[in-house]
């Protein structure tokens, strides 16, 4: 059963559209982990649902007006990001604004594909995602953000660990706070439409948060959580997609079920044998309730 | 400062202050909890926005980004309650942010909490984080600031720790605001006002 199983993935492995999934995973791993810390690091949870759903809106444009549709939920979800990041002085500010960019765009979306009288199940299975039919643009567009993500964090690293430390303490040192912002917002924004077609808008945390989640645990500042981030987005993309295929069942859910299962096992390891330096009892109660 | 009047909401915490604070010298604003001593002083430093009056600082405003990028440059901050952040920093990393990492390194080490830079600030103490952010403050001095804005820098420091933290405030060569209710502190300044309601008077001494 077991050699009959992996020939089948060899196989597989031959196969273009398998080939071309995997590389995008690849590419994603790299960079998306790192938009999860920050998404993370701004707690700006939220912010996935509601770009999920400008996207939908994107999409929705897109086939109302015959332009490519994926094109379309980037340029939406890279404006929203920009548009609700003056909200982003306190982090209440910022998920409220989310709340309600959510609601009006799937409000919109909805509205929209009604008015147009388009088949809206198209825009609607990008929320499952369909990996096996990823195109060269959304290669492009994962292996640009592999480069530019990792680049823009090592370049302002310094600036981004005051920032997700505290604000008003980044602001006092000189950091442009503002700018600073609105392109993280934008290029989350961004990250979170180009990985929509790997995984679908359901299952987006499997990319970027969850191995964010795992690597917050691990590393003891900005830089090694960003690297336990990748390091962990490129083990459970490679493995999680290679269960899928050798077990023929569908790479999202599988993907997602991979990495939530290192985030529960690294919060089942001690927090003491993490940290070298133990924190007193009242912070590792905190930590861990958070 | 003229005129000054900010608020949180429709409170009103500092209501039309008048303040001219010579260079060099060095003033402890004391008054009661919730009396606007705070946010006056993050007012200066642009972190709270007035609804009336002007700031200058070294005879520059605020207008344009350069005013601003300035005037963090120029004035050195010791928070009231340092923020424990969302994301580890290490104490190092909060010490280099001053932008004279040896000079803070020097001053942290003075103040006994040199050897915790590869700790994260969430793991530190109290008193050892207002230490750190102490050191982080003597080198943004030595990187240029001018004038440093302290808030309760003594509050959470033992009694030899608040006698050391007022020697190494006080023997900066720069202009100092302090916001204490430490007595041995304030009497070390030159000028002490009190502040009431949003509203500051002068301290006969």
């Amino acid at each position: 059963m077991n050699v009959l199983a992996t020939a089948d993935l060899g196989l597989m492995l031959q196969l273009v559209p398998v080939q071309r999934a995997g590389f995008a995973l690849l590419l994603a791993a790299v960079g998306l982990p790192i938009v999860g810390v920050v998404i993370v690091g701004l707690d700006i949870m939220p912010v996935r649902f509601a770009m999920m759903h400008v996207a939908l809106l994107g999409v929705a444009v897109g086939l109302l007006t015959g332009l490519d549709p994926m094109l379309c939920a980037l340029v939406a979800c890279a404006l929203a990001g920009a548009g609700v990041a003056p909200l982003a002085r306190t982090p209440d500010g910022l998920s409220g604004a989310m709340g309600l960019l959510m609601s009006m765009a799937i409000a919109a979306a909805l509205l929209v594909l009604s008015v147009s009288g388009v088949n809206a199940s198209g825009a609607f299975a990008l929320l499952w995602g369909s990996i096996l039919s990823v195109g060269g643009a959304d290669l492009v567009v994962v292996g640009v953000l592999a480069v530019v993500v990792p680049a823009l964090f090592w370049w302002r690293r310094r600036d981004l660990a005051l920032l997700l430390y505290d604000r008003e303490l980044a602001q006092c040192s000189g950091v442009r706070v503002g700018p600073l912002t609105v392109v993280l917002l934008v290029l989350v924004a961004v990250a979170v439409a180009g990985a929509i077609k790997l995984t679908g808008a359901l299952l987006v945390d499997a990319l970027t948060l969850l191995p964010a989640l795992a690597a917050r645990r691990l590393g003891k500042r900005l830089t090694t959580i960003a690297l336990w981030a990748v390091a962990i987005g490129v083990a459970v993309n490679v493995t999680g997609f290679l269960i899928a295929l050798w077990l023929d069942w569908p790479p999202g859910p599988v993907l997602v079920l991979t990495a939530g299962a290192v985030v529960l096992a690294v919060h089942l390891i001690p927090e003491r044998s993490i940290t070298s330096c133990p924190p007193p009892a009242p912070a590792a109660a905190s930590s861990s309730s958070r | 400062m003229r005129g000054v009047t900010c608020g949180h909401g429709r409170v009103v915490a500092v209501d039309g202050v008048d303040l001219e604070v010579a260079a060099g010298e060095r003033v402890a604003l004391t008054g009661t909890n919730g009396s606007g001593k705070s946010t006056l002083l993050r007012t200066v430093l642009g972190l709270h926005r007035h609804t009336a009056g002007t700031v200058l600082v070294g005879g520059r405003g605020t207008a344009s980004a350069a005013d601003r990028a300035w005037r963090r440059r120029a004035c050195a901050w010791v928070p009231q309650k340092p923020a424990v952040g969302r994301f580890p920093l290490l104490a190092g990393e909060l010490l280099d942010s001053g932008g004279a990492p040896e000079r803070a390194a020097e001053a942290a080490r003075a103040l006994g909490v040199g050897a915790l830079r590869r700790r994260p600030l969430d793991t530190l103490s109290g008193g050892q984080l207002q230490r750190m952010y102490l050191a982080r403050a003597i080198g943004c001095v030595a990187a240029g600031a001018g004038v440093l804005l302290a808030d309760e820098p003594t509050a959470a420091l033992d009694f030899a720790g608040q006698e050391e933290a007022a020697e190494a405030l006080m023997a900066l060569p720069v202009t100092v605001v302090v916001v204490t209710h430490d007595r041995a502190l304030a009497e070390r300044c030159d000028r002490v006002l009190d502040m009431a309601a949003g509203r500051l008077r002068e301290v006969a001494r």
